[in-house]
């Protein structure tokens, strides 16, 4: 098996709050990734992901703490903070924002900001910079004339755009995506979902996809990993999660969307609400909500456990299965 | 945290804050601010003397007591003034005029400003359009000029002095209750109250006024920092009424009576810093009710202090 | 052309309040100095006198008769004249005008230059101690009276930095020979100092505040935090996209102050014997001399409503935004 790109190990992110207090967002993610594989990140909203993977990047808030590993080739560059992690953005991962209409700086031309960090770590300079933006516009699907244009001349679908050939500024080994088709209308969606895949496929890179809408992870994915309460309950491939899920949140998330390949569908809620965060977190954190809840549950917490091949899940309901453990 | 998967969280998600500030707990909000607390202690210090005056002060302030610019001694600490009357007394006498001036101006400005605001924020169109008109060219011309040519023109009185002054200040207020009412005005239980029949004027005093009534106090206690400094203009260059004694009145004196040539700090310094400390404690006052009534949060990503790196403790289960 | 409806509106918008104002002034003036030339201090006026005063000044006509002769001398720049010493009021009125706004052009850099820095320090550094010390004496500079204020300055700052605290001329520069065009401007320039640091102190609590404000706001927008995911450093950061975008406000919040800070240079002015319009002002109120008040206070109204105006082209060629 090829080396991880990268490795997430115990990954921790601590919240101090205004009130005194600490809200513990997530609570020991693991996962790996290998070069040009496409991943994903499923989970409500609050279940941590997002924060997961800012913290992959170091852009935590002062309040933040973290705890554990974020191996890039091998080299944990969590390790002194902001001064080992600062180092590989842009560079070597890269990031496209929640929300990415705001990710432009209104008062300057889009072209600009594309060519902003490629002058930041001497990737080009002065026309060839201002030449490669051009390149990656057309790439992206955005007109190259449109370079000295500003943000707010450009639809959300071509902002969303701009923002991804704006990460891709610096040829990336790993593009981060947190919800790059929320607020885009159906068929933008489906034509952003296309671009991430051959732009993945064309520069080799890896991406991992943070959404909580199934069927986009169902078009872009090959493998998941499904966050609840800021921990790992499963992670498979896209096909073991719909067809074989080892978690019964997964299994009732999945189960819930009629059709995965319509696109577009809203899933159904599942009755009650997430544990809160800024307290200590006893058994299982699904227990509540669980409907196939039995005697441990409440009291033990369950771990992580291999349950198929390339494929590991959270639940006592797994138990019986007596494979070696996964950190 | 909402119970359906639904996107959208802001970039740091799970942290829900908002909580702590509600509406409707303004006074215990304000109330637990450390600056709003200095802020009521100094007004509430001032209002006590102005109150006490009438018991603090025998006789007549302006009376000579002694050589005209004495040093401050153990019988009349911040000593004499220009004409040999004590400082303390001149500055409890001055206590009570200003504050009376500076409380009455803001009424009549919060209450014109009220007014205007309400009816342009509940009747709309062209009542709204009329007097936002009328407020827009009001406020273009500048005030203290207009104020003191008006001081000038009609006369010296105290009551002419508020009148003016609380004509010129409306402005803001006006505008900021006219936002509150436009806001108030779409609310359910507002409608509810228009479809059960409910007449203009039961809606305007009923349900829109007690909701818009906090933010028209807080908006008043910075009115009186505004009057207050106002009357210390209009007496500093002679148009105050000369019948009374005011913090501006003594600043003007002090000024009059070369007090500088004196070195009479003691003269000088008391009256100003009066002014001051009520300015400052009813801006600090009034700007955290108005805070804790229209609550911001801000999400800073960019600070100097960085986020931190705990050493690994282990495995989820040994927590 | 972009925008055209937008500058357009705001210069009928400003033409509008123009108007407005003359008639204010008019309204104000006009019909309370009836009394104007019996209230001159005029002791020895004969009724014949104060009759041909009254002609002089158009008193005895109709309002509106008045007012169409105001309007009339107005569109030729004409003010009248004063009562005091007979000559045009524009005359009278142009070299205090250029004091003062030299005086004032000064005291509000120094505060824009104060407020920025303390902004942005205190942005940078928020919660902390210098982010407080900033904020508070931002503000008790701003709840001190100006006159108050200069006259602390008279008393302890200006022994200490060697300045002078009255007028705006040496009386003694020029009489031995004639003073270098050097010397001139040094005594003018050091004249101004005390009057526009007094004004500058007493404003920039407020723009502080607002660079402060406008600072933490662009600090949380999304694309700060994406510059910051760029590779950017802070400083970087805050230098290309936080402090154009935060400085924005700035431009209004002058144009909105210019009605204080006409305000309290008049007093300030008075305070230092500043031969500028504020103290054009008090001595036309001093010896009832309306012509001059009147267009004093025209000329400082006119001047507010341009400064709005220009504030708000400014802002309309700063942020590419706005599109009317």
């Amino acid at each position: 098996m090829t080396t991880p790109l990268l490795e997430i190990e115990d990954l921790n992110v601590w919240f101090e709050l205004p009130g005194g207090g600490e809200l513990h967002a997530v609570r020991g993610i693991g996962f790996e990734l290998v070069a040009g594989e496409r991943f994903g990140l499923v989970g409500e909203s609050g279940c941590g992901k997002t924060t997961a993977m800012l913290s992959i990047m170091g852009l935590l808030p002062p309040n933040a703490s973290v705890a554990g590993e974020v191996r890039l080739d091998g080299e944990n560059i969590l390790a002194r903070g902001e001064e080992t992690v600062s180092r590989h953005r842009w560079d070597d991962i890269a990031m496209v924002f929640q929300g990415a209409m705001n990710a432009f700086n209104p008062v300057q031309t889009v072209g600009s900001q594309i060519e902003e960090p490629m002058h930041l770590h001497g990737v080009a300079e002065g026309r060839a910079a201002r030449r490669q933006t051009e390149e990656l516009l057309e790439r992206v699907g955005i007109p190259r004339d449109r370079a000295d244009r500003f943000p707010h001349e450009f639809s959300g679908g071509m902002r969303q755009r701009a923002a991804i050939a704006m990460a891709l500024a610096c040829s990336p080994k790993i593009l981060l995506a947190d919800e790059p088709t929320t607020a885009l209308d159906v068929m933008v969606q489906a034509q952003i979902l296309e671009l991430l895949v051959s732009l993945a496929a064309d520069f080799d890179l890896a991406l991992i996809l943070v959404t909580h809408d199934l069927p986009v992870v169902a078009q872009v994915c090959d493998r998941a990993a499904v966050m609840y309460a800021g921990e790992v309950a499963e992670s498979a491939t896209i096909d073991a999660l719909f067809h074989t899920p080892k978690h019964p949140y997964t299994r009732l998330l999945f189960a819930a969307t009629p059709d995965l390949h319509a696109g577009g569908e809203r899933v159904a809620s599942i009755p009650g609400a997430p544990p809160r965060l800024d307290q200590p977190i006893i058994g299982c954190p699904f227990q509540p909500r669980c409907d196939s809840a039995f005697q441990p549950c409440a009291t033990v917490t369950p771990l992580l456990k291999q349950v198929g091949e390339h494929h590991v899940a959270a639940c006592h309901l797994n138990d019986h299965v007596r494979a070696a453990q996964t950190a | 945290m909402s119970a359906s998967i639904q996107g959208g969280a802001a970039a740091t998600e799970g942290v829900d804050v908002s909580a702590a500030r509600r509406p409707g707990s303004i006074r215990h909000v304000a109330l637990r601010e450390p600056t709003a607390i200095a802020g009521l202690a100094i007004i509430a210090f001032f209002v006590l003397v102005a109150i006490l005056s009438p018991i603090l002060l025998t006789g007549d302030p302006k009376e000579k007591v002694g050589p005209i610019f004495e040093p401050p001694s153990p019988s009349h600490p911040l000593g004499l003034d220009g004409g040999g009357a004590d400082m303390v007394k001149l500055l409890i006498a001055g206590t009570r005029v200003s504050l009376l001036v500076g409380f009455c101006a803001a009424l009549v400005s919060a209450f014109i400003g009220g007014a205007v605001g309400l009816f342009a924020g509940f009747y709309g169109g062209k009542t709204d359009v009329a007097l936002m008109r009328m407020t827009d060219y009001v406020i273009v011309i500048p005030d203290i000029p207009l104020m003191i040519v008006a001081a000038a023109l009609f006369g010296r009185s105290l009551t002419n002095i508020i009148i003016i002054i609380g004509i010129i200040y409306w402005t803001t207020t006006a505008r900021l209750i006219r936002a509150q009412v436009l806001s108030v005005r779409e609310r359910v239980y507002v409608k509810r109250a228009r479809a059960l029949g409910a007449g203009n004027r039961r809606l305007i005093f009923k349900h829109i006024l007690p909701q818009v009534a906090p933010l028209l106090v807080a908006n008043t206690v910075l009115l009186v920092a505004y009057a207050v400094f106002a009357e210390t203009f209009i007496t500093f260059l002679g148009l105050g009424d000369p019948s009374v004694i005011s913090w501006g009145r003594l600043i003007e004196n002090a000024f009059n009576d070369d007090a500088i040539l004196n070195n009479a700090w003691w003269a000088i310094i008391p009256p100003g810093l009066c002014v001051t400390l009520i300015v400052l404690g009813a801006t600090l006052f009034g700007q955290s009710l108005e805070d804790a009534l229209n609550p911001r949060l801000r999400v800073g990503h960019l600070s100097v202090r960085r986020f931190k790196v705990r050493p690994l403790r282990g495995k989820l289960d040994s927590e | 052309m972009r925008g055209f409806d937008y500058v357009g509106k705001r210069v009928l918008f400003a033409a509008l309040t123009v108007f407005v104002a003359i008639t204010l002034n008019f309204v104000l003036f006009r019909t309370l100095s009836g009394d104007a030339v019996s209230a001159l201090r005029c002791r020895q006026c004969t009724q014949a006198f104060k009759e041909y005063q009254r002609e002089q000044l158009g008193l005895d006509q109709s309002r509106w008769e008045q007012y169409k002769l105001y309007l009339q001398d107005l569109a030729h720049g004409d003010m009248g004249k004063s009562l005091r010493t007979e000559q045009p009021v524009t005359h009278e009125l142009w070299p205090p005008l250029k004091n003062t706004l030299a005086m004032v052009t000064l005291g509000t850099v120094f505060s824009i230059v104060f407020g920025v820095l303390i902004g942005v320090v205190c942005a940078w550094r928020r919660g902390t101690w210098a982010d407080k010390g900033g904020l508070w004496s931002g503000l008790a500079f701003y709840s001190m009276p100006p006159q108050w204020l200069g006259l602390l300055m008279v008393l302890f700052v200006a022994g200490w930095l060697g300045l002078p605290t009255a007028g705006i001329k040496d009386p003694t520069l020029g009489i031995l020979g004639d003073a270098s065009w050097w010397a001139v401007f040094v005594d003018r320039f050091r004249h101004m100092i005390l009057p526009a640091l007094t004004l500058g102190l007493v404003l920039y609590g407020e723009y502080a505040l607002v660079v402060r404000s406008a600072m933490l706001e662009t600090l949380g927008e999304d694309y700060v935090l994406t510059a910051r995911a760029k590779g950017l450093s802070n400083w970087r950061t805050v230098r290309t996209h936080g402090l154009r975008n935060a400085l924005l406000p700035i431009v209004t919040l002058v144009a909105l102050s210019l009605g204080f800070i006409i305000g309290g240079s008049i007093t300030i002015e008075y305070v230092f014997s500043y031969p500028g319009i504020g103290l054009e002002v008090v001595e036309a109120i001093d010896q009832r001399d309306y012509p001059i008040l009147q267009g004093a206070f025209l000329l400082l109204t006119l001047a507010v409503i341009g400064a709005n105006l220009l504030a708000d082209l400014l802002y309309f060629k700063l942020d590419p935004r706005v599109s009317g």
